[in-house]
């Protein structure tokens, strides 16, 4: 899953050259998308006497199919417009560039990454997809995820206190495989075994 | 059908497969059901292939059970909880999923959980939808610069500054089933004649550290917190009730003619008591009916009975036998509208009789008689005052709490009197900050009484999702309130009983929220029941402007109307104008997961439609659509624009017919 942050004014503010359509998508409005920041710079825009054509707001720009029909309900405005801003994730504004590949599309949002992959339940753990799965080794807790350094092999030593050495805030993912492991009997004989170096080439067979 | 498939896992080869698995020999197999791929079965075949291996090796399969969303915590802990007895029994516990379901189980079991999978790396984001385009979720966009085209996804060496000189006849070199990324960027500026500007840009270097774990960990934990506040699911809504939460309640002159029906409550229709051509006066009761589940009906003016006639209801499919009553303007009040006493002199039973006799219901939309909530035989403790109206647009509620705070005191102490309990509490979501003071000032330091504010969410004003965040208690699957020990009732109903009582007047008049695009004169008006929504627009200056609709209650769970000669009844909290829905047709599901996300029921809507188009009412009862509170968070997520609520409506009618 991911989530949006609006791009700062200034870095908008040069683009802003012949008439702009603003496109909002507000498909993951209730948690993800910054709608009252978004809804502050348009006012903002607005006292800028900016050449603002029109607003259209639509969810869920990256389901193809439904922009694809939905964007001719406002082929007008689109037509008008020189240019066209829009507010969403990156597969949104993909989307949209890729359905009108004659304009030229600006990106109002950042777009970062949040753990999990299914609708929007975000997890405080992660999978990379590596394709060579170790959790059966280790407790259920990923060491390439749960390590800040995607260890295989046991921890690196920089642990203080059970935290990472790279952020405090992050417990070290090895002392906590260990500790579960413990937790739930006998740790797997085989955590011992060296795991082979990881194959990148696993991950996209 | 979907044209792509995100699977995120496959099954581990055998001899892998037999090595994990060890010397175990009862296994539990947990499977998810793949997320992002057409809905076709409830079950993956995985889960099989992986039975067949462990008898073949002579495992015993201790039981398996699969789900849908496994790295859904919340459900997922439930449905584990729910066969403990059996998993505590096995060895170990085999799970088919993606690392984040092998995880999810893990973190929530004590046992040795084994991973059967390989997790699938899928290049990026693709959004909520199946979507050939992707996301690195970089936090760095360069879209803009790039024609719309990722070169942190697309381009395998994710080169942010142009390509590197190995594509060949616009392949990329690392495969050449790929195309060149930047051969595509180029292509796209030049068409549009912006070649110039990425070229002439300073080189870039991505910044690795804005997504840091510090950051990442802050957004999972915020998101979290949001999703999980109170109750699982529910949405955040635009609440827009700054249109009329300022405007205080206001009386709309009288309509000419009224039409009440007699059907206003859950329960038997009732009947006419008068005739066309009697008068009646003001509180007259003119409709009754002897079954026990009903309400009695009063007139809302006095005048002359034109007509008793079926009449297009504002909620009903049918039509309904209305009373027509020309209203003569003198509001001459029947002998029977007088004082019931006071909240000391009167007993419990006079002030249900009081209720009673008012033909009170729930004023919130499902128009239960309230008297009869009040002759519970069941063991209750609290009465709990629903004063969240959690509906965007809706300030009823909110203005007869700013206005009439003593009265809503009253009505409580009374209902609280007449069902013998010494516990109440009114709940208002925290955007009613004026309402919440107004309540606490004259609250007089009655220790009975605790005045609650709970942080916005809807659907809080459902019963069931407010027990569970003020009282933490739940109500059990087809259950009720009472059940669990707890009366509900919301504001409006409160302020009936207290007029039902203090002035012994019938339920005739409500507060009626008007608001929405179109609306000349928004407000909360004081207006009596039985007046066509026509008068009112006229009266209000509403004009539905072209892809808007009129709905009588919520913006959300409110019934569109396509005419305006409806009443309003005792059940219209607001007559609202609303942007139209999508008429676009629905697209397959696409197991996104957002709609179980929502549903504060902890259903699962995209099975239950699945099941009800195949017409498999055994499963969809089994997965309890007669559950479903029809609040519409389901519908309102949907990537795939499933008209759901209207699948659920007609499936429960599908059901009770088949009972019959």
């Amino acid at each position: 899953m991911l989530i949006t942050q609006l791009k700062k004014k200034e870095e908008l503010l040069p683009f802003f050259k012949e008439n702009i359509l603003l496109i909002a998508c507000f498909g993951c409005k209730e948690v993800h998308f910054p709608s009252k920041e978004y809804e502050l710079l348009k006012a903002e825009l607005k006292t800028l006497n900016l050449n603002i054509s029109g607003e259209i707001v639509l969810d869920y720009l990256c389901n193809e199919d439904y922009t694809a029909k939905r964007l001719e309900l406002y082929r007008n405005e689109i037509t008008k417009a020189g240019t066209l801003l829009v507010f969403a994730c990156g597969v949104g504004v993909q989307t949209l560039a890729a359905l009108l590949p004659d304009k030229t599309i600006l990106a109002g949002c950042d777009t970062f990454y949040v753990p999990g992959f299914s609708g929007f339940t975000p997890t405080s753990y992660d999978c990379e997809q590596c394709g060579e799965c170790k959790l059966g080794l280790t407790a259920g807790i990923c060491p390439l995820t749960a390590c800040s350094k995607g260890l295989l092999n046991g921890p690196c030593g920089g642990t203080k206190n059970g935290k990472c050495e790279v952020s405090k805030n992050m417990d070290c993912g090895w002392e906590k495989i260990l500790l579960k492991s413990k937790a739930i009997g006998e740790p797997n004989p085989r955590i011992k075994e060296i795991v082979s170096i990881r194959d990148y080439k696993k991950s996209f067979s | 059908m979907p044209k792509l498939d995100y699977t995120k896992y496959k099954l581990k080869n055998k001899e892998e497969l037999l090595n994990i698995i060890g010397d175990n020999a009862r296994i539990y197999i947990v499977s998810c059901n793949k997320c992002f791929s057409e809905l076709k079965s409830t079950c993956e075949p995985e889960t099989a292939e992986l039975n067949k291996l462990l008898n073949e090796a002579g495992k015993t399969t201790a039981g398996f059970m699969p789900l849908d969303f496994l790295c859904n915590e919340h459900l997922s802990e439930k449905a584990l909880n729910s066969v403990k007895q059996d998993i505590l029994k096995a060895d170990a516990v085999a799970v088919i999923s993606c690392g984040i379901g092998i995880q999810t189980v893990a973190g929530l079991l004590a046992l040795p959980v084994l991973g059967m999978c390989d997790s699938v790396f899928q290049g990026g984001y693709h959004g909520i939808s199946l979507n050939t385009e992707k996301c690195g979720a970089c936090g760095d966009c360069y879209l803009t610069a790039t024609g719309g085209i990722c070169p942190v996804v697309d381009c395998s060496k994710g080169l942010i500054n142009g390509p590197c000189g190995g594509a060949k006849n616009s392949k990329c070199e690392v495969s050449k089933d790929k195309d060149c990324a930047w051969e595509s960027i180029y292509n796209r500026l030049k068409s549009q004649n912006r070649q110039d500007v990425f070229i002439s840009e300073a080189p870039k270097i991505r910044n690795y550290n804005k997504n840091n774990a510090d950051f990442m960990d802050s957004n999972v934990k915020r998101i979290q917190a949001k999703r999980n506040e109170g109750f699982y699911g529910g949405l955040y809504p635009e609440e827009r009730k700054e249109l009329t939460e300022k405007l205080v309640i206001t009386k709309i002159a009288d309509p000419e003619i009224v039409s009440i029906p007699l059907q206003q409550h859950a329960g038997a229709v009732c009947e006419a008591l008068v005739k066309a051509g009697e008068r009646v006066s003001l509180g007259q009761k003119i409709g009754a009916s002897k079954a026990f589940v009903s309400a009695y009906i009063h007139s809302s003016v006095s005048g002359e009975v034109l007509a008793v006639e079926p009449r297009k209801h504002p909620l009903l499919p049918f039509p309904v036998l209305n009373v027509i009553i020309k209203n003569d303007k003198k509001d001459e009040i029947a002998p029977s509208v007088a004082s019931k006493g006071s909240l000391s002199s009167c007993t419990g039973e006079a002030i249900v009789q009081a209720i009673k006799d008012a033909g009170v219901v729930g004023m919130g939309g499902a128009q239960f008689p309230t008297h009869i909530k009040l002759s519970s035989a069941k063991v209750l403790d609290t009465v709990l005052i629903n004063g969240c109206e959690c509906e965007p647009l809706l300030n009823a509620d909110n203005r007869l709490m700013i206005e009439r705070p003593e009265q809503v005191l009253t009505g409580l102490r009374l209902i609280m009197k007449a069902a013998g309990i010494s516990k109440g509490i009114i709940a208002l979501e925290d955007n009613k900050i004026e309402a919440f003071e107004s309540l606490k000032s004259k609250l007089a330091g009655d220790a009975c009484i605790e005045v609650i504010s709970v942080r916005t969410k809807y659907p809080e004003g459902a019963e069931r999702m407010l027990i569970k965040r003020v009282l933490n208690r739940e109500v059990p699957r087809g259950g009720l309130p009472l059940d669990v020990g707890v009366i509900v009732n919301n504001i409006s109903t409160v302020v009936a009983v207290y007029e039902a009582v203090y002035n012994g007047l019938p339920l005739v008049r409500r507060v009626v929220t008007v608001a929405g695009a179109g609306v000349e004169k928004p407000g909360n008006y004081e207006i009596k029941i039985g007046m066509q929504v026509a008068d009112i627009a006229r009266a209000c200056g509403i004009k539905v402007p072209d892809n808007f609709e009129l709905k009588m209650g919520g913006a959300i769970m409110g019934f569109v109307q396509d005419t305006l000669d409806v009443p309003v009844i005792k059940g219209t909290n607001g007559i609202i104008v609303v942007r139209k829905k999508d008429e676009l047709t629905a697209e397959p599901c696409i197991k996104c997961g957002r709609c179980v996300n929502v549903c504060p029921m902890e259903l699962k809507p995209h099975k239950l439609v699945l099941f009800a188009q195949a017409e498999n009412w055994e499963m969809v009862e089994k997965e309890g659509v007669m559950n479903c509170i029809e609040c519409g968070c389901c519908e309102d997520i949907c990537s795939s624009k499933s008209h759901m609520v209207e699948i659920f409506k007609s499936s429960k009618k599908a059901l009770k017919e088949r009972k019959k």
